[in-house]
């Protein structure tokens, strides 16, 4: 029981860390990025072949290195970092809102069918795999994984620190006017792209750094592992949780992956129909997205308001108000609407 | 001279035959994609959920053939009945509920709506995959084509479906009143058009298009499976973006080029990266004309 | 002809597809002084206003910024030159408080450095803190004190006016220009906000106004420039241009000149 209860927290403490990259995407900059999953992808599958050392036939793979694994982390981080400064400055220059999204969506995809098909990279569909525990060799198998549900734990609660820490900054201040009208934002001097590009690669480094502990915690990663369609259970986090609050985000992750860990869990999935479980955990987790976004969007811990501290008691009344509705878009926006106002 | 001209004549055969067979799925791929963008132009709304119309009107056709024995056109019919019945429950069940909101927030919404349709339909109907007992017909060679009659089929009656599409668009009150309601919804309403009958008409007519795309599309592959629909979303929206979103006949454009290009491709590379080129089609349309290629006018910086 | 030329416009040309929107316009808006840009409907100030802020680019001519060429520079970097622009509607920072919507109107983008908003999070917090008294007095001075933790979104269409007066004030730039702050305005509030220009001219801006309140205009501006058709057709104090018969035609849409 209690090694059951490791493992779910331990996936919960991961991925509660790509929470919080996407979040600070998402929550702050107001960009809905749909290929996060892969920069998670990459850096499990980048650490991994960093660490079990060279491809023996028939598996094939690049780089093979035996590396350290919390230095092959640290590169794994880079490498995501860099690619997604590609698909950042693609998709951040001039496109937004739905249009950023598809983008994203079509970018993820096709990462997905390349990364399946394309074996010399990652061993396409069948994956790479070589179980490793990085510090297996001097720990019982129990007490090892304690000790990795341990080291993720430190690892959220510094990414916390350093989220938050950057989320009430001027620089995530900066980042939500962005998000809240970019035109007024440059009125002001602010350089649009530079600020959501930045937090981009910001939120894709934490991605992959959550991979590079996901890789260690599964051992094995093929593409049936990161659909990327399994982003959704995130951003389900972080709708619960609420968006933009780096608190609320790791409630969030908790919330989601403990309780519908649990829930699926007592479900009768006959063996003749070993997709009901999972099927339903899906349902539900598209249930929880419409109905948070349609009754309570700000979620659970709504996003902090800068304020000079002098009124407590509004912020924690918010607990149990609902959240304001959204106005109708301004006539300017529609005039940039693509469709509505294309100028001839 | 002459061992090298048959070989020319060999690649040529081959490069007609996968054109031919590309000419069939960007058919289907029109229709889709036409009613994909007809839900954004009356509900500006990107409707993730859009394959899964397709995914329910496959299975609807399938449920007829194996359990009731229907003939080809009854289960077409009902495909095409599904469809519509999911569109309208779509629109009235989510769509109309995040009128109000954000595009993004409408868009988030149907991704859930997309989890929820997908699964439902893995449970009804398994993860395996299922094909109707129809007939492929057999082979022909047209011109330089070879077709099989099913594939002729698909093609004329998706051909008759865009001409349907056409006089609904242009010749009949709906059509008129759709126009009106993509332009500018609440002036529409404010000029006596019933705007929100309309939305749902259209959204009926989107799905039923729909619904008959998954079953033709499902009748051409041979298989059904519960995210068949899921990669023709990508394909739709990429044909849709391509073209123009929100303009049915720039997105029909868009559609046959995107056909053509991944069916070339697909001679070339396998079918797998053919998804790849599409994608990566979709990403460089949208950096260098955002409004799609067959929408006149500069290339604006896209934001809502 | 005393001050200094600090915007000057120089055949400045604009259009969209077919449609011309600024033809040929040239004009110079003296430091410190503040002016009027009145016109009919479709006159072209809008684009004129985007043209020189740096949100669509001219199809010729120059435009120079306190003695530097601006055309080909982002909205933002035009602006860290000391120039602030409005927009029709207010354009509030929804989500972020009053207070913070203040602040960011300061710019004072050294602080925003991700680097150092890791590494010294504490002083910069200080560094806020230490803004509060000063900020509370200008939103005071806008009856926004009271408002100063709430969420943005939720003022009155007036305090979003005023809430953008307040950012500007913050900002301290060289030049203003304000897209019709009329615009929806009752008599009281329109009071204010004359108020509220004469205040920024006194700290120092100079002020380009486009209004169609014409009593507003004359109350609050030195000089005025009218635009018709894409270009201006006159330049002068508003009671020198009331008998200008191209400006009354312009105004009453008499084509047979």
């Amino acid at each position: 029981m209690l090694q059951y209860w490791t493992a779910i927290l331990t996936e919960a403490t991961i991925f509660g860390v790509l929470a919080l990259g996407i979040d600070m995407i998402w929550g702050w900059a107001g960009d809905f990025d749909l290929s996060a999953y892969a920069y998670f992808a990459l850096g499990v599958y980048m650490t991994i072949i960093m660490t079990v050392g060279k491809a023996k036939a028939p598996v094939e793979y690049v780089l093979g290195w035996r590396l350290p694994y919390l230095l092959a982390v640290v590169i794994a981080v880079v490498v995501v970092v860099a690619f997604a400064s590609i698909i950042g400055a693609i998709a951040l220059r001039n496109l937004r809102d739905v249009y950023f999204s598809i983008t994203t969506f079509g970018a993820v995809w096709a990462i997905y069918y390349l990364v399946e098909n394309f074996t010399p990279l990652f061993n396409g569909y069948n994956g790479v795999f070589g179980l490793f525990d990085p510090m297996g060799q001097h720990l019982s198998y129990n007490a090892y994984h304690y000790f990795f549900f341990a080291f993720c734990l430190l690892v959220l609660f510094l990414v916390y620190l350093l989220v938050q820490r950057l989320s009430t900054s001027p620089f995530g201040r900066m980042v939500r006017a962005v998000r809240d009208d970019e035109r007024a934002a440059s009125v002001y001097g602010r350089n649009v792209f530079w600020a959501k590009y930045r937090t981009y690669l910001f939120g894709a480094g934490l991605a992959g750094l959550s991979g590079g502990l996901f890789a260690a915690y599964i051992g094995a990663f093929n593409p049936l592992d990161w659909k990327p369609t399994e982003i959704f259970v995130l951003y389900a986090a972080i709708l619960v949780g609420g968006r933009g609050n780096p608190r609320g985000v790791v409630l969030g992750s908790f919330i989601v992956y403990v309780g519908f860990v649990e829930m699926t869990r007592y479900i009768p999935s006959p063996a003749a129909r070993p997709e009901l479980g999972p099927a339903l955990r899906q349902i539900l987790i598209g249930l929880l997205i419409i109905l948070m976004l349609k009754f309570r969007p700000s979620g659970l811990l709504p996003e902090r308001l800068g304020t000079d501290g002098t009124s407590v008691q509004r912020s924690w009344r918010r607990w149990f108000t609902r959240s304001r509705r959204l106005p109708d878009p301004r006539p300017d926006d529609v005039a940039s609407d693509p469709v509505i106002g294309v100028e001839s | 001279m002459e061992p090298m001209l048959r070989s020319v004549s060999g690649d040529m055969s081959i490069f007609w035959i996968s054109l031919g067979m590309g000419l069939a799925v960007a058919a289907i791929l029109a229709l889709s994609a036409v009613a994909f963008t007809l839900e954004y132009a009356v509900s500006n709304v990107v409707n993730l959920a859009h394959g899964e119309v397709l995914t329910i009107g496959a299975y609807a056709a399938y449920v007829s053939d194996t359990n009731f024995h229907q003939n080809l056109y009854v289960c077409a019919m009902i495909a095409t009945i599904f469809g519509a019945l999911a569109g309208t429950a779509l629109n009235f069940g989510l769509i109309e509920r995040f009128r109000n909101q954000k595009p993004l927030s409408t868009l988030i919404a149907t991704l859930g709506a997309s989890l929820i349709l997908q699964n439902l339909l893995l449970i009804g109907f398994g993860g395996a995959s299922v094909s109707y007992g129809f007939a492929q017909g057999s082979l022909l060679h047209v011109g330089p084509f070879l077709w099989t009659t099913l594939t002729i089929r698909v093609m004329l009656s998706a051909v008759v479906v865009a001409g349907l599409m056409y006089i609904l668009l242009q010749r009949t009150r709906l059509g008129k009143a759709l126009r009106a309601v993509s332009q500018n919804r609440e002036l529409a309403q404010v000029s006596g058009i019933p705007a929100r009958s309309v939305v749902m008409q259209t959204w009926a007519v989107a799905g039923a298009i729909s619904g008959f795309a998954g079953f033709l599309y499902g009748e051409t592959i041979g298989t059904i499976t519960p995210t068949v629909g899921n990669g023709f979303l990508l394909l739709s929206i990429t044909a849709a973006v391509g073209g123009g979103l929100g303009r049915p006949y720039a997105t029909l454009g868009g559609a046959v080029v995107l056909g053509l290009v991944m069916s070339i491709a697909g001679t070339y590379t396998s079918s797998a990266y053919q998804l790849v080129f599409a994608f990566g089609f979709l990403v460089v349309m949208l950096l260098i004309k955002p409004n799609g290629m067959f929408v006149r006018g500069r290339a604006l910086t896209v934001r809502a | 002809m005393s001050a200094t030329a600090l915007l000057e416009i120089e055949s400045l040309s604009k259009s969209f597809g077919g449609v011309v929107a600024v033809s040929d316009c040239t004009m110079t808006i003296r430091e410190g002084s503040v002016v009027g840009l009145i016109g009919p409907n479709g006159a072209g100030k809008s684009s004129v206003i985007d043209l020189v802020s740096g949100f669509e680019q001219p199809s010729s001519g120059s435009v120079r910024f306190a003695g530097v060429d601006v055309v080909g520079k982002r909205p933002d970097q035009i602006s860290r030159m000391g120039m602030i622009r409005t927009f029709q509607t207010p354009r509030e920072w929804r989500d972020l408080s009053v207070l913070d919507n203040v602040r960011v109107g300061r710019s004072d983008l050294e602080r925003e450095s991700l680097w150092r908003s890791l590494t010294s999070a504490r002083r910069l917090r200080r560094q806020d803190a230490l803004d509060t008294e000063e900020l509370r007095e200008l939103m005071a001075h806008y009856h926004l004190d009271e408002l100063r933790n709430d969420r943005a979104v939720g003022l009155s269409g007036g305090q979003k006016r005023l809430l953008e007066f307040a950012r500007i004030a913050s900002a301290k730039p060289r030049l203003t220009i304000l897209d019709e702050p009329m615009g929806g305005v009752n008599p009281v509030l329109g009071e204010r906000i004359g108020e509220a220009i004469r205040e920024l001219k006194k700290a120092g801006s100079t002020v380009v106004v486009v209004e169609h309140n014409l009593p507003f205009v004359e109350k609050t501006c030195d000089e005025v420039i009218v635009m018709d058709l894409g270009s201006v057709i006159a330049q002068g104090r508003f009671d020198e241009l009331r008998d200008n018969k191209r400006v009354v035609d312009a105004y009453l849409g008499n084509d047979d000149e």
